[in-house]
């Protein structure tokens, strides 16, 4: 190999390494930057280098602290459950039962709807007068209050990610089982194993690496959820919904302290951070 | 030689009609080239200017055409947002340093906001001696910021106490007048009547009483100042001791009540304004814009129930005080049309432009002296429902107590709201002000 021809895999690289160096490593570093800042209005608008403060603000306010507690508990209740359903919907579609051909077409839906017009759908439904208190009264229940309850808005919006979620991941745990050859399954049965047994010790082993994929690209993509709680509920009740992607959003654009705004976005770029770190750890012993 | 020009020039000509002929089946006629190369000529000076405003106003496009009929040089373009978008919009675009909209609509209290930003150009120059005397001295103050007018007023406001006066004939109550002026516990009293579950589903089909924006401080402000409560701390800035005080507290403690025990008002997410439209909301405090609406719904033949307007409500021994302010008008400092953007914003708030967007458009009160006079000489406005505009034009006068003055008044009023909310949906009403006044608080330390 030539000194050029050592060049040339970079070269086909540099268009991608550009974009992602524009448009994801300056602005994280840019956004780092800022959350060493505070702005003073009295001072005509001037920043000022306050180091970490910004960072111990978050943590020393109760509004900061709250977020970052439903973050959590958010992600702690939605990853879990959409992924297991994901799966359950994936192994049903997987199976050649009948009428499956049409419910392959419809369980899809909710992927080709915007987010946006999904999170105002599911306003329309959980409203007062709404769908599913509709079909409540119907049933003899009381009406619920939904997006307007504490105990009730957090859930609310899990069920609506996961109404578009487990539909999305269960396409790639569909692709990981369609990939397990079917020999494994005949010769397992041939060997009297059941059917908890094959999807035990065939299934889940060869779909280790779909379902690690998943569990990371599911917990980022809900750790910087941000739409539904914009449109269906502000971070309300009583900041029940609060997430921290919410509160950065409101900190920065709408209160005009970007300061604290970019602690909090560092801290969740911190944790996002972390969840890849720990699926090269799960892919390393995989291997 | 001659004959050969002739020639010439008559051959060219004809290659000339041909190809014209080819592009346009019809040959213009010399006039009509002539219009259409001034009318190319304007397309290609025309300055374009973008206005943010709000979506919920009518007849807006009508008056932007009459002000590009007067100035063909200008193309008006106007760009609407729902009013619960407006807000966040404006600061995110002007905070981003973006050079459009040239033009946004602000509501007076931020003006302030917008000032220690310096998001807004100053206007100073913008009214001649006999225009700026036409205009109402408190909105000219108002929008203006360390001495500079940065948002040219467009209205001022007040609110009324809109009645379903079939509803309470039905319910046997007397209908208050329009110069009958009720208080908060009355209310109370009249909206538990008037509340109704007719079908017997467990679901209320008639609403006794709300407020059209049910969770902003613009409306609910009048209540704390009747029970002698501040906005604000006498610096703008100190909101501890002040918003969680004895005042607000009883003030919200009677909104948590109307939502949560006495159940008379629908829950905060419903469009009351809507609601009363369809006779399912037997009282509402609302805007005099509402007269208009729903004097002009069904081509005029109104929204199908008998209905009035009488003064803005108050408690019982407390202070009598109602809500005024309203929309302004500022020119973005980035923008790149500055001048033409100026032109629109003298147009929209002087005597012409002002006088016609009272009548085609949204219905609210002109800032303008000359138009606030025409309410009492206008044949429109002497019979009917819209008469109400008169009852409206004179509770304006009525102790006018503006929302707090304040550079933090985006953040003060968008933590009331969710605070709001969370009293109306049943949170406690101290500790969600006592939550309300830290939030705010160390919002407003940016501004010390």
């Amino acid at each position: 190999m030539t000194k050029a021809e050592k060049w040339v895999p970079y070269f086909f690289l540099a268009p991608a390494l550009l974009l992602i160096v524009f448009f994801r490593l300056l602005p994280a570093f840019s956004g780092f930057l800022e959350s060493l800042y505070a702005t003073s209005f009295a001072a005509g608008g001037v920043k000022t280098f306050v180091g970490l403060r910004n960072f111990q603000d978050v943590f020393a306010d109760p509004v900061g602290l709250q977020s970052i507690w439903v973050t959590l508990r958010f992600n702690l209740i939605v990853n879990p459950l959409q992924i297991g359903l994901a799966l359950l919907l994936a192994l049903l579609v997987n199976q050649a039962l009948r009428g499956i051909d049409f419910f392959r077409s419809i369980y899809l839906l909710p992927i080709a709807i915007s987010l946006n017009v999904t999170a105002i759908i599911w306003g329309l439904v959980l409203n007062q007068y709404g769908l599913m208190n509709g079909l409540l009264r119907v049933l003899g229940l009381p009406a619920q209050p939904f997006l307007q309850s504490p105990n009730q808005a957090l859930w609310s919006i899990i069920m609506m990610a996961s109404w578009v979620g487990v539909a999305y991941w269960a396409l790639f745990i569909l692709a990981g089982l369609q990939g397990i050859p079917t020999e494994l399954y005949e010769a397992a049965e041939i060997d009297g194993t059941g059917v908890m047994q094959r999807f035990m010790h065939i299934t889940l082993p060869l779909l280790r690496k779909v379902l690690v994929f998943v569990l990371v690209a599911d917990t980022v993509a809900n750790f910087l959820l941000f739409v539904p709680v914009l449109i269906l509920t502000s971070g309300g009740p009583q900041l029940s919904t609060n997430t921290l992607m919410f509160e950065a959003y409101r900190r920065g654009f709408i209160f005009g302290d970007f300061g604290t705004s970019s602690a909090m976005i560092m801290l969740l770029l911190g944790a996002t951070l972390a969840i890849v770190a720990i699926e090269f750890w799960l892919l390393r012993t995989s291997d | 030689m001659k004959h050969r020009i002739r020639y010439v020039l008559l051959g060219l000509l004809l290659i000339t009609a041909m190809l014209a002929g080819c592009t346009a089946p019809v040959a213009p006629q010399p006039a009509d080239q002539g219009a259409d190369q001034a009318a190319d000529a304007a397309a290609a000076e025309k300055t374009k200017v973008t206005w943010l405003m709000l979506s919920e106003w009518p007849g807006t496009d009508d008056v932007a055409a009459d002000f590009m009929a007067d100035n063909p040089d200008i193309e008006l373009v106007l760009e609407k947002v729902p009013f619960n978008d407006l807000f966040q919009q404006i600061q995110i675009r002007l905070s981003s340093g973006s050079d459009t909209p040239d033009i946004v609509s602000v509501d007076v209290p931020l003006v302030a906001g917008y000032g220690v930003r310096n998001w807004l150009m100053p206007l100073d120059d913008l009214y001649s001696d006999a225009e700026k005397d036409d205009i109402l001295e408190a909105a000219y103050a108002a929008g203006s910021h360390n001495g500079n007018l940065i948002g040219a007023p467009q209205f001022t406001s007040t609110q009324l106490l809109f009645i379903n006066d079939d509803l309470f004939e039905q319910a046997g109550i007397p209908v208050p007048g329009p110069d009958d002026r009720l208080t908060y516990e009355q209310i109370a009293e009249m909206a538990q009547q008037l509340t109704q579950d007719s079908d017997g589903d467990g679901v209320t089909d008639i609403w006794g009483f709300s407020w059209e924006q049910t969770n902003r401080i613009y409306q609910l402000q009048p209540m704390q100042e009747s029970l002698g409560g501040q906005a604000i701390g006498d610096d703008g800035l100190t909101v501890e001791g002040v918003i969680n005080a004895q005042p607000w507290v009883d003030a919200y403690t009677y909104y948590s009540r109307a939502f949560n025990d006495w159940k008379f008002a629908p829950p905060s997410d419903s469009d009351e304004p809507e609601l009363f439209a369809q006779g399912k909301l037997a009282m509402m405090i609302a805007g005099p814009w509402q007269i208009q609406r729903y004097s002009t719904m069904n081509d005029g033949a109104g929204p199908g129930f008998n209905w009035s307007v009488s003064r803005h409500p108050y408690f019982e021994g407390g202070e009598i005080v109602t809500p005024t302010g309203s929309w302004h008008i500022g020119i973005n400092a980035n923008s790149k049309n500055k001048e033409a953007a100026m032109r629109v914003v003298n147009w929209f708030t002087t005597s012409k432009g002002a006088e016609l967007w009272w009548r085609k458009a949204s219905g609210d009160f002109p800032a303008q002296k000359s138009v606030l006079a025409l309410f009492q000489t206008d044949p429109q406005f002497q019979e009917g429902t819209f008469a109400y505009m008169k009852t409206a034009a004179d509770e304006a006068t009525v102790n006018p107590v503006p929302r707090a003055l304040t550079p933090g008044f985006l953040e003060y009023e968008q933590i009331l709201q969710t605070t709001f909310s969370d009293i109306s949906t049943g949170a406690d009403v101290q500790s969600s002000l006592d939550t309300a006044a830290q939030r705010i608080q160390r919002e407003m330390d940016k501004y010390r």
